[in-house]
């Protein structure tokens, strides 16, 4: 049930950035977005999901939904040895879901946050990486969100990871090339 | 795998150069490779960074920039006390080293209390000034560069050629090649996205066996204790996370006062360094792990050093503090463009590398004393400097500071010229000779080889022995 417009401007604002920084996005209600998610994952490949424990992954039912695409999958924290979690034993096609704190729409930036449920590694260590992202968590501009993370009286999370797009390097003959060490694709599900 | 080089002398540029400026120039001069290589990456980088001017207004962010970093410098102490006091809060551990080998003692030391065999870092230009990885090798631990130029680098035992784009001056086949000795097998692919492939298991391996992480830091945020580590790779996450150690080494003047601050460098820095709007991935850490959390170091040391910075606080030196090390000089500078780095033989290249690393190593240190007159004073890295610092007049300044024996000797003979032409009587001496000597050599009123001072003038054009001249 993706959309082209959303009628939303920071909604569109944040999929042009998404675009120009070589990610995908979609708008999705809630109600579909557990589907729609999984269905992605299905179509890039991915044998294995690990995601992080979050209300948002609950409430759009993704784990059921990761199981009847035939997916399997792993809540956060994982308990895999370090190799495995690195993805240099066991499936290589995994998938990191994480459920950003925020999102800054000019310039396509998810905002993640480490916590109990939420490893700061789950988007690296992964080959794919899906952000499950409600609206409301969307603000305009990178001082916004640091201005939120890092408010005073809220304690500053021990790590905050700006991810902007997959991974990649210029550092052969400065021509950017995708999939260095983090993550090769992202996307972004926007959820209504 | 990197060579050998002393330290402990409080040295910033590297001790195993060969030759002299001049000779290292004349041969990046000669090398076509290198050329064609530095065209097309400061071209690409011009392309994008004019992007970005239009597109953000990058000339008008200059200013609070500036005024951001000045005030940086100014608060520097009790900046420093606040980030540490944050960071100790936090759960972290706080080093002041006075110096590299200081550093390098600390972070040996603790790889060595705690038993670690391999240490993993992310790129970082403080611990090539400290030449910390040569300080792990001596006590044999063995140092993986992860990130993918510098690791190239490492492979082919050379330093970086810039700060944010180490291996620019290899192409394609020659990475090939090192992959393929690095493997011990042929069976690596030719092409960009086989080779970046091949890295990235290769060093997953090494991120699996790491017992330490050591990373740069391009920002320390004082109000909360947080170290900003701006990357596009995803390698240094991985240095921060996957280790159960992570030592982060961030020269002293890398620090701003409070997250406002923070977004405005944070925003300026990857457009200025290559050309975007963001760098990929941007890590900020807050001491190690907390309780309940599943990943992350379980330690968190912060080394601070400052290496000669502090002295240069209140001198009219104190604008290079505000550097941000984006690079954006190294690319505009006319002379960078055509040697590239490697010429400059020290970690810190370019305008700024000819600024600091004297200023850090010493007036007369043979290896950095000449580096002020790598430049033609054209004054494009000072409107290239994101943070508007003017580059132009700190290597004029520089130049009066350098000693070595040719500027000391064309210092006396400047102050002796100063000297006879001063007095009305000598300078009426000294022109009745010049002219008496102007007719002896001259012919149909032009003068075609002059002696001593005048033959550098006479090698490529005449001089008229008579005002008006003959025509």
């Amino acid at each position: 049930m993706s959309t082209a417009s959303s009628g939303d401007p920071l909604v569109d604002l944040l999929m042009a950035s998404l675009t120009r920084r070589k990610a995908t996005g979609q708008v999705v209600s809630g109600e579909h977005a557990g589907r729609e998610a999984a269905r992605w994952m299905a179509d890039a490949g991915v044998a294995r999901a690990v995601l992080a424990s979050d209300p948002v992954v609950d409430a759009i039912g993704l784990p059921d939904a990761l199981r009847r695409e035939g997916i399997d999958v792993i809540m956060w924290p994982t308990g895999l040895g370090k190799r495995e979690a690195m993805g240099l034993e066991g499936p290589i096609d995994v998938c990191g879901v994480t459920v950003p704190a925020l999102a800054v729409a000019e310039r396509g930036t998810v905002v993640l946050e480490a916590s109990e449920g939420h490893g700061r590694g789950l988007d690296v260590t992964s080959r794919h990486h899906v952000a499950l992202l409600p609206t409301d968590r969307i603000v305009r501009t990178l001082g916004e969100a640091l201005a939120l993370t890092f408010a005073d009286g809220r304690p500053a999370p021990s790590a905050v990871s700006l991810v902007s797009g997959p991974s990649r390097s210029s550092d052969i003959e400065k021509i950017s090339t995708l999939g260095a060490h983090g993550a090769l694709t992202e996307h972004v599900v926007i959820i209504r | 795998m990197s060579t050998r080089k002393r330290r402990g002398d409080g040295g910033v540029a590297y001790l195993d150069v060969q030759g002299t400026l001049r000779e290292r120039t004349v041969d990046a001069l000669r090398d076509r490779t290198l050329r064609g290589n530095l065209d097309s990456a400061t071209t690409s980088w011009g392309e994008s960074r004019d992007a970005m001017r239009s597109d953000y207004g990058l000339d008008e962010m200059r200013e609070r920039a500036r005024e951001i970093r000045r005030s940086n410098i100014r608060n520097l102490p009790a900046l420093l006390s606040e980030m540490q006091a944050k960071v100790r809060e936090a759960g972290g551990t706080v080093v002041r080293a006075v110096d590299g080998a200081e550093a390098c003692r600390y972070i040996t030391g603790l790889a060595q209390a705690r038993g670690v065999k391999v240490v993993a870092k992310s790129k970082s230009m403080a611990t090539e000034e400290i030449k910390l990885n040569e300080a792990l090798e001596d006590a044999r631990i063995e140092v993986v560069e992860t990130d993918l130029g510098e690791w190239i680098l490492q492979l082919a035992s050379e330093h970086p050629s810039h700060i944010i784009a180490p291996a620019v001056h290899l192409n394609r086949e020659q990475v090939a090649a090192l992959f393929r000795e690095e493997a011990g097998t042929d069976d690596v692919p030719d092409d960009r996205e086989g080779l970046v492939a091949h890295a990235r298991v290769r060093l997953r391996e090494k991120f699996a066996e790491a017992g330490i992480g050591v990373s740069g830091v391009n920002l320390g945020v004082a109000s909360t204790g947080t170290v900003c580590v701006l990357e596009n790779e995803g390698n240094a996450r991985l240095v921060t996370s996957q280790p159960r150690i992570h030592v982060a080494v961030m020269g002293m003047e890398r620090v701003v006062a409070d997250w406002d601050e923070a977004a405005h460098i944070l925003q300026v820095l990857p457009m200025a360094a290559i050309g975007q709007d963001a760098a990929n991935y941007v890590n900020l850490i807050t001491g190690p792990r907390r309780d309940g959390e599943a990943d992350g170091p379980e330690e968190f040391h912060l080394v601070i050093i400052d290496g000669g910075r502090g002295a240069l606080r209140g001198t009219e030196f104190e604008e290079a503090l505000s550097c941000i090390r984006c690079g954006a000089c190294l690319y505009s500078c006319p002379m960078w463009r055509s040697v590239g780095g490697q010429a400059y033989g020290s970690p810190y290249s370019g305008p700024i590398g000819a600024v600091i690393t004297p200023l850090l190593e010493g007036p007369s240190s043979p290896a950095s004393r000449d580096l002020p007159f790598m430049s033609s004073l054209c004054g494009a890295c000072g409107e290239a400097c994101p943070v508007g610092i003017p580059l132009q007049d700190l290597l004029v300044r520089a130049r009066a500071r350098s000693s070595s024996p040719a500027t000391r000797k064309s210092g006396m003979a400047f102050r002796a010229w100063s000297r006879l032409w001063r007095r009305p009587s000598t300078y009426r001496a000294w022109m009745a000779g010049w002219r008496l000597m102007l007719r002896a050599r001259g012919k149909d009123g032009w003068a075609t080889d002059l002696p001593g001072p005048g033959a550098g003038w006479t090698q490529v054009r005449d001089m008229p022995t008579r005002w008006p001249p003959r025509r």
